[in-house]
């Protein structure tokens, strides 16, 4: 599952980092055990050094146990020497033990031997060590929460320029042939270098659609040529005397294998003129008025028209260019009429938002999405050129329109909407 | 009449000549740039015929030069190019037509001998065959004394066929002159068929019959 990079780097640095703090904390405190045992060794020895050089001073005549200080007795039994220990005093006024670090020495003087212990209070320190180490485990915490801040702020800065390539990358469409504006100074070497990399392989990108583009619309005009050649031919071959039937027959397969041939030819240089945006003057057209008429001419010169129903409203005016919504509509009413059947219903609706073209028809033999790709086409229909739908999609996306299709109880239904 | 082709590409060069000396016209070819140059100094031509596309210069400069000399040829530009912008240069540079390739000889046909009715005769503009006569200023038709009563489409037609009498029009050729771009869309061009059945039947019904011919399934043919 991926997260976003902030989220996953705060969540790193707090799986760890109090992981890392504790092992720290441990180790503090261990060390500061060290730190106040050797201190309190020190101590007992000076005043072990104190004490005798009073007891040697006064020659003996000195308290000879005072509690929670010292005790000197004379050596009888062995003990363990120069080697601290800890212990529990009992005070009987306050009834209570306390513990305490005592270190016993063995002290020689008038041919006696002493032991000379001394006490130093544990309490003390060991309350020092828990407010340490308390204080310690606060600057801790409040350290991982300025880490973890600091950390996210600065990550913000740091990944500030990846986020806008990031954006950029986003926002960049192959067909609109832009190149990609992208800083080239972020201050990172890496987002730098990305951002370079990333500059020239868009532009890359980009001169190939462009050439692929440029293919099409070249090769199509060099097809126009030969085209002409052999229609030209083919005109003058029809008027040579002693045409028989049989190879007249040859010559009409030939020149509709030549028509189709060119009027494919035409639609490819079409979709890649709109494609390469070559239709930029646009004006208010009046689709109501272009749609009536367009449809009368249809009537007129098909002679199995289907039953029309116009709901047409009157002045929908677009902004765009006018050849483009004369191939849009009319490919969109031939369509139409193409894909009927016999004693068919064609329903035509216009409104100032949508145009609706609904027809009967049988269930389109290949995926819906597909319909309007280049040369999909349901099987039953050759003698279009397969250009007709994907042409009309070239001319939404252009003006930003939207289109879809559905069929539904035996009615093809396409509707463009215009905004 | 004479006519100058200038058109780079050989075969169709020849096609077109070969058509228009049919038609009875004094015809020259011209595959390039200087040597057109060189033909338009030398001569006058009734009608010039003018590819752009030249591998030794554009054919608009010859346009340009034709018209610096205040010749007033009619020219008929011959073009791959089909966008609007390239037909209104044409048209601006001073061209009388604008045809894009691939086109049918007959339609180049009558755009030129439009044009020369256009450049020559003044006032009525009419086509005779035997006693079929359109009045194309007018758009009447006649057969005989009795007039012909006819659709946009018939009459398009009719003159279309008088314009290339005593040959074989295609179907492809007249769906394409009468209906223009839109003819690209066309599933099949039955409605030529059902067209022309109609203009024989009012023909026929004033007097002149069997003036159009079926040939084979290639197309129509208008001949006494």
């Amino acid at each position: 599952m991926s997260k976003p990079l902030l989220q996953r780097n705060t969540r790193y640095l707090l799986t760890w980092l109090p992981v890392v703090l504790l092992f720290c904390s441990f180790l503090f405190y261990v060390m500061l055990r060290m730190q106040a045992h050797h201190m309190q060794e020190k101590q007992l020895l000076l005043k072990q050094e104190n004490v005798w050089k009073t007891f040697v001073a006064n020659k003996g005549n000195i308290e000879k146990h005072i509690i929670g200080e010292y005790d000197i007795v004379e050596a009888t039994q062995p003990v363990a020497l120069n080697a601290s220990r800890d212990t529990l005093v009992y005070y009987a006024d306050e009834k209570k033990s306390l513990p305490f670090e005592i270190l016993t020495g063995r002290m020689q003087w008038n041919n006696t031997s002493y032991n000379l212990t001394t006490y130093v209070s544990s309490t003390e320190i060991s309350h020092l060590i828990i407010k340490v180490f308390i204080t310690e485990a606060f600057i801790l915490l409040l350290l991982l929460v300025a880490i973890v801040i600091l950390n996210r702020k600065s990550s913000k800065l740091l990944w500030k320029p990846f986020f806008s390539t990031l954006h950029a990358a986003n926002n960049y469409d192959i067909a609109r042939n832009q190149p990609l504006a992208l800083a080239t100074h972020t201050g990172t070497t890496e987002f730098d270098e990305l951002n370079g990399s990333m500059i020239s392989f868009v532009n890359n990108a980009n001169t190939a659609y462009f050439n692929q583009k440029q293919f099409v619309e070249n090769a199509s005009h060099e097809m126009q040529t030969p085209l002409a050649i052999i229609r030209s031919k083919l005109e003058l071959l029809i008027n040579q005397p002693g045409l028989t039937e049989k190879s007249a027959s040859m010559l009409q397969d030939i020149t509709e294998a030549n028509d189709h041939l060119s009027q494919m030819n035409r639609n490819l240089l079409l979709l890649s003129k709109i494609e390469n945006n070559q239709f930029p003057d646009a004006g208010p057209v009046d689709v109501s008025q272009m749609l009536r008429h367009l449809l009368n001419s249809f009537q007129e010169h098909y002679e199995y028209f289907p039953a029309l129903t116009c709901n047409i409203e009157d002045h929908v005016v677009l902004q765009a260019n006018r050849s483009l919504i004369e191939i849009l509509l009319s490919n969109l009413v031939n369509n139409a009429i193409i894909h009927n059947k016999e004693n068919g219903e064609m329903n035509v609706t216009l409104s100032s938002s949508y145009l609706l073209i609904q027809n009967t028809g049988p269930k389109p033999d290949i995926d819906p999405m597909e319909l309007f790709e280049r040369f999909k086409k349901g099987s039953y229909q050759t003698k279009t050129t397969g250009l007709g739908l994907s042409l009309v999609k070239q001319i939404v996306l252009l003006y930003q329109y939207q289109i879809s299709y559905q069929y539904l109880d035996g009615w093809h239904m396409i509707k463009v909407t215009f905004r | 009449m004479k006519l100058l082709v200038v058109e780079d590409e050989h075969t169709l060069l020849q096609s077109i000549l070969e058509y228009f000396t049919q038609e009875e016209f004094l015809c020259e070819g011209s595959a390039t740039h200087a040597d057109a140059l060189n033909k338009i100094e030398d001569f006058s031509y009734d009608c010039i015929i003018l590819d752009i596309n030249l591998p030794d210069g554009n054919g608009l400069r010859l346009l340009q030069h034709l018209r610096k000399q205040k010749k007033d040829d009619a020219v008929i530009i011959i073009s791959a190019r089909d966008s609007l912008q390239d037909k209104i240069t044409g048209l601006d540079y001073g061209a009388d037509d604008y045809i894009t390739k691939p086109f049918h000889l007959s339609e180049l046909n009558a755009r030129v001998k439009a044009l020369l009715r256009r450049k020559y005769v003044h006032g009525t503009d009419t086509l005779e065959l035997g006693n079929l006569q359109i009045e194309l200023f007018s758009r009447t038709a006649s057969c005989g004394q009795q007039k012909l009563s006819l659709t946009k489409s018939e009459f398009d037609l009719l003159a279309y066929l008088m314009n290339n009498p005593n040959r074989v029009v295609s179907r492809q050729a007249i769906a394409e002159h009468i209906y223009g771009d839109q003819s690209d869309n066309m599933p099949s061009f039955d409605f030529v068929y059902s067209q022309i059945k109609n203009l024989k039947r009012k023909l026929k019904e004033k007097g002149c019959d069997d003036l159009i011919q079926t040939v084979y399934g290639l197309g129509y043919k208008l001949s006494l």
